[in-house]
């Protein structure tokens, strides 16, 4: 096991032992602070423990991105506080933006405790690889990771297919077995991206597994496999822009 | 293929995606791809395929990871061509 290995298998360790505080916290602050709301949630709980009981290839969860709190929200959709504190594997872990969980001594406290890897945007391409290694080793550990393949939160607030993270498709790519389970999730207020979701507002969630194929090789290969899963994304986005139509 | 032919068709693909006009002008092997000529991280993907198409070369992941420079990108096709 090398240094970044050890590290993470650390911070598991200890978001673990402190899961029983943090994760009924963090539903409590969604719930009653924020006063956020989950519509239908029950067919996306019973789909994604399927996902996690049913083989042990690896599982990325991948989500369009409006808000910084999507990552938890996406969480609490599919699994609710005692789920994730019996099936600890299954509280994804999440990318964020170093540069954002730096920025302060709490972000960077809750982002341990709460499975985050944060990776610097634009940053030099080793670094980047060496953190989509260690998710790589974690999947094949059997821990979820949630990536939003977008790169960052829409500019649009709609997905946006011009901005390809390549790092997911590579990731997928490289483990071979790969199941992806694409997220959609949208507040009924959230016209466009912000910083947090309004408060109050109801939150829709589609859900959809895949798994993604490619013939080509290298940079090519991986950026083929992102767009295949931003497309999924983009048709979750168009089905459930009818439904609220409807 | 020279190094200064390779250089020469290097700074042609990455001119669309560099923001610093000014660094453009000047590069150098030495120049960084993304701090000093402020090509969207994003975007590199596409350089590096550009890369591929216009030299015929394939790059893996891993050959991508080490690009950081001019010189870099340089050394790598020259490496592929060879």
């Amino acid at each position: 096991m090398n240094q970044r290995e050890q590290a993470l298998a650390r911070q598991r360790l200890i978001g673990r032992m402190l899961s029983p505080v943090c994760i009924p916290l963090a539903t409590l602050l969604m719930r009653f602070l924020f006063r956020w709301r989950l519509r239908d949630t029950s067919e996306h709980r019973a789909l994604y423990r399927r996902l996690l009981s049913e083989d042990s290839r690896p599982l990325l969860i991948a989500a369009n991105h409006l808000t910084m709190a999507d990552s938890a929200l996406i969480a609490w959709g599919l699994g609710g506080t005692i789920d994730h504190m019996v099936r600890y594997h299954g509280l994804p872990w999440n990318v964020p933006e170093q540069a954002r969980v730096e920025s302060s001594r709490l972000w960077r406290v809750l982002a341990y405790l709460m499975k985050c890897v944060p990776v610097p945007r634009g940053g030099d391409r080793k670094v980047v690889a060496d953190v989509l290694k260690g998710l790589r080793h974690l999947m094949e550990e059997g821990e979820v990771v949630l990536m939003f393949p977008e790169g960052g939160r829409s500019r649009s607030g709609r997905v946006d297919t011009e901005s390809v993270a390549y790092g997911v498709g590579r990731l997928i790519k490289e483990l071979g077995d790969c199941r992806v389970l694409c997220v959609y999730v949208r507040g009924d207020q959230q016209k466009s991206w912000s910083n947090m979701p309004t408060s109050g507002d109801t939150f829709s969630f589609t859900t959809r597994v895949i798994e993604p194929q490619t013939n080509l090789r290298g940079m090519r290969g991986s950026r083929e496999v992102a767009s295949q899963v931003l497309a999924q994304l983009v048709e979750m986005e168009e089905a459930h822009l009818a439904r609220q139509e409807a | 293929m020279s190094e200064q032919e390779v250089m020469e068709k290097v700074v042609e693909i990455l001119k669309p995606y560099a923001k610093n006009a000014a660094a453009l002008a000047s590069v150098s092997l030495e120049t960084n791809i993304l701090s000093d000529l402020k090509v969207n991280s994003a975007r590199l993907v596409d350089v590096v395929l550009a890369f591929e198409d216009s030299f015929g070369i394939e790059v893996e992941d891993e050959d991508a990871d080490g690009v950081q420079t001019v010189g870099d990108a340089v050394r790598l096709i020259q490496s592929k061509l060879a």
